[in-house]
């Protein structure tokens, strides 16, 4: 009753004029985000940070959050249309999107990528609503060694399931500790790599490294390349799909659906991997697997809908626990900590109005974009024909100034700069960005509990492996290390194979 | 592992020994009172042993070639320009340095004509003006054109 009664309240905070604005402001650029390529979620976010210090903390994550499942359905759009993922989680949807469009069937695809999207979407709001109290409450419980070994085990799942080598991720989610240190020293107010520079004194703030390593260095890379984009160029026609298509895609997206929310829970998991996981786990439960990669509906249904439901799972450790998933949950967990909201079990309790006003406005966002999506194809498919040597000096030129606003410091531009080029290079060498921003984020928090873990127990570590939910987080984390040793990691490619 | 490797992980094993020195001046203190470098000085000394296995792997392991460097020269200059942007910002103010910005991007990389760009450049930075300097009201630098 207490999810009832929570709901009702956010309800009311979002069913006013300028919670539905701000809502809509946020799912209508997260499409917009979705549909231009070169842009992600993490580095939107970024960029729509300083507009929001004006407004209340409770509007400000609506329309943040608005943006990332927004971003969700506009990718969809680019990957049928145009065999251009619009950002990383719609990568799969290229596979059989872009065939059914060529056979002349984007509308069918079109609409049930938007439909399986609000169903998905949906689902992950209740199981929001459901699950993060609970989880919360749960949470209560831990103390510094629990917190210490469960940030542990959220960053050796990232470097886990990172796409690459995860030695490589290691030494980023490492290299991220030392720059999450730079600043005050929380107990000794001793400045640590700071050498007289004014603005590394608060530390390296996220937002600058967010835009550099996910705005920027994708900028750097792209405009090496040249960018083939062949729009199609037939009218879109009949986006609600037919009988025949819901029947093969209504399953695909219940299950879409439900492993993409659990998936989002765990620590470490963004939509990318999921996306594949789904459209694997398909390809496998179909009679005719051969079909996919040649237009099946199931492989775009699926894992559009996991790709939402990830979204709305990815929030779970984040407003209970504050525990980020992924960078884009690291940036909303800055963006919570600058308006003086410390995310965690007591969240809820303390905020309610933006807990349940988030929840809320979820439910009243996949509305929106279900009914924005569809009519406004025709708009995207036109934003898509801007040259991109047109388009990427107005992104870069976000960046500058959503960065310089942030303390009206030219300062952090320079941040933001150092990280595009070093993402860039990060990029050529095969270095992966997200588990040095998890670091960079959990990092004070990590060396917080450690320090207070160690004073209890007098320098001992035997704290850790004493308490039994404390080893049982450092146990998964082990087990992630030793797993890729036992060639037990699982590899993403073959899944689509 | 890919051949540049062996380089990037030399390169992290000397900025690991770096770090570790500096958190050894700051105080790395006992396991029982840790001091304001101890956390720094186990990041560092956790990334200088995964570099020294990935610089090991790729001196003995077999590698691949790795991503040929050709083609960069855009992304030189935009990055440059980008560097010109922070650095001339508070000098020149945000109209002129977002013109010229615009204008660099636009004729120099883009290679579009002198007129074209230059309409563009001064379309968008009297856009990116009305929006965020008098809607926004953002703080943006006016620079000389404000003496």
């Amino acid at each position: 009753m207490a999810a009832l009664d929570g709901i009702i309240q956010g309800f009311a905070v979002v069913l006013t004029i300028k919670g539905l604005a701000f809502c809509f402001v946020g799912v209508l650029l997260g499409t917009l985000v979705g549909v231009l390529p070169g842009i992600g979620p993490a580095a939107a976010i970024s960029l729509l940070l300083p507009t929001t210090f004006r407004t209340d903390p409770a509007s400000s994550m609506i329309m943040l959050a608005g943006l990332y499942y927004g971003v969700m359905y506009g990718g969809s759009t680019t990957s049928i249309l145009v065999n251009i993922p619009g950002e990383a989680a719609s990568v799969v949807t290229c596979f059989d999107g872009y065939q059914m469009a060529r056979q002349g069937r984007a509308g069918p695809a079109l609409g049930i990528a938007a439909l399986g999207s609000f169903f998905a979407g949906t689902v992950g709001v209740v199981g929001l609503m459901f699950l993060a109290p609970l989880l919360a409450s749960f949470a209560l419980l831990f103390g510094a060694p629990e917190y210490f070994s469960l940030m542990v085990m959220s960053m050796t799942l990232v470097t886990y399931l990172s796409r690459g080598s995860q030695l490589k991720a290691l030494m980023m989610a490492a290299l991220g500790l030392i720059l999450g240190s730079i600043g005050l020293d929380a107990v000794t107010a001793k400045p640590r790599f700071t050498y007289d520079i004014l603005v590394l004194r608060d530390g390296i703030g996220i937002v600058p490294v967010v835009m550099g390593l996910f705005g920027i260095s994708e900028i750097l890379q792209n405009v090496g390349a040249t960018m083939d984009r062949e729009i199609l160029k037939s009218k879109i026609t009949h986006l609600l799909p037919t009988r025949k298509d819901w029947q093969d895609s209504a399953m695909p997206i219940a299950r879409g659906s439900l492993l993409g929310f659990f998936l989002g829970v765990l620590p470490g998991l963004g939509p990318v991997i999921a996306t594949f996981l789904s459209y694997g786990m398909e390809k496998r439960l179909s009679k005719h697997p051969e079909k996919f990669g040649t237009g099946a509906i199931e492989g775009v249904a699926g894992p559009e809908a996991c790709n939402n439901a990830v979204a709305s799972g990815n929030f779970v450790p984040m407003l209970s626990l504050g525990i980020p998933a992924n960078a884009v949950m690291a940036m909303l967990l800055g963006a919570l900590a600058i308006y003086g909201i410390q995310p965690g079990p007591l969240l809820i309790k303390e905020h309610p109005q933006v807990f349940w006003g988030l929840i809320a406005s979820m439910y009243v966002g996949n509305v929106m974009l279900l009914i924005l999506n569809l009519p406004l194809i025709p708009l995207w498919v036109q934003v898509l024909k801007i040259p991109y040597g047109i388009l990427y000096p107005v992104i870069l030129l976000f960046c500058l100034i959503g960065s310089y606003s942030l303390n009206n410091n030219i300062g952090d531009v320079i941040i933001m700069w150092f990280f595009g080029v070093f993402g860039f290079l990060m990029k050529k060498f095969q270095f992966e960005p997200a588990p040095l921003v998890l670091a960079l984020v959990l990092g004070p928090m990590l060396e917080d509990n450690l320090r207070q873990s160690l004073i209890i127990s007098q320098g001992n570590f035997s704290i850790f492996i004493n308490r039994p939910l404390s080893v049982a987080f450092l146990v998964v984390s082990l087990s992630a290390l030793l797993f890729p040793l036992l060639k037990l990691r699982p590899r993403l490619r073959e899944t689509t194979e | 592992m890919i051949t540049t490797d062996r380089w990037t992980g030399l390169f992290f094993i000397l900025f690991s020994l770096y770090v570790c020195f500096e958190s050894s001046r700051l105080g790395v203190g006992t396991f029982f009172r840790p001091a304001a470098g101890f956390f720094p000085f186990y990041s560092s000394l956790l990334l200088g042993l995964l570099s020294l296995i990935l610089g090991f792997l790729a001196f003995r392991g077999k590698v691949e070639r790795a991503e040929s460097w050709t083609d960069v020269g855009n992304t030189v200059t935009v990055s440059l320009a980008l560097l010109g942007f922070a650095l001339l910002l508070t000098w020149l103010g945000f109209a002129i340095t977002t013109f010229l910005f615009i204008l660099f991007l636009l004729r120099a990389v883009e290679r579009r004509a002198w007129l074209l760009s230059a309409s563009a450049a001064l379309f968008i930075s009297a856009a990116f003006y009305v929006v965020f300097g008098l809607w926004l009201k953002a703080q943006l630098p006016a620079g000389i054109l404000g003496r």
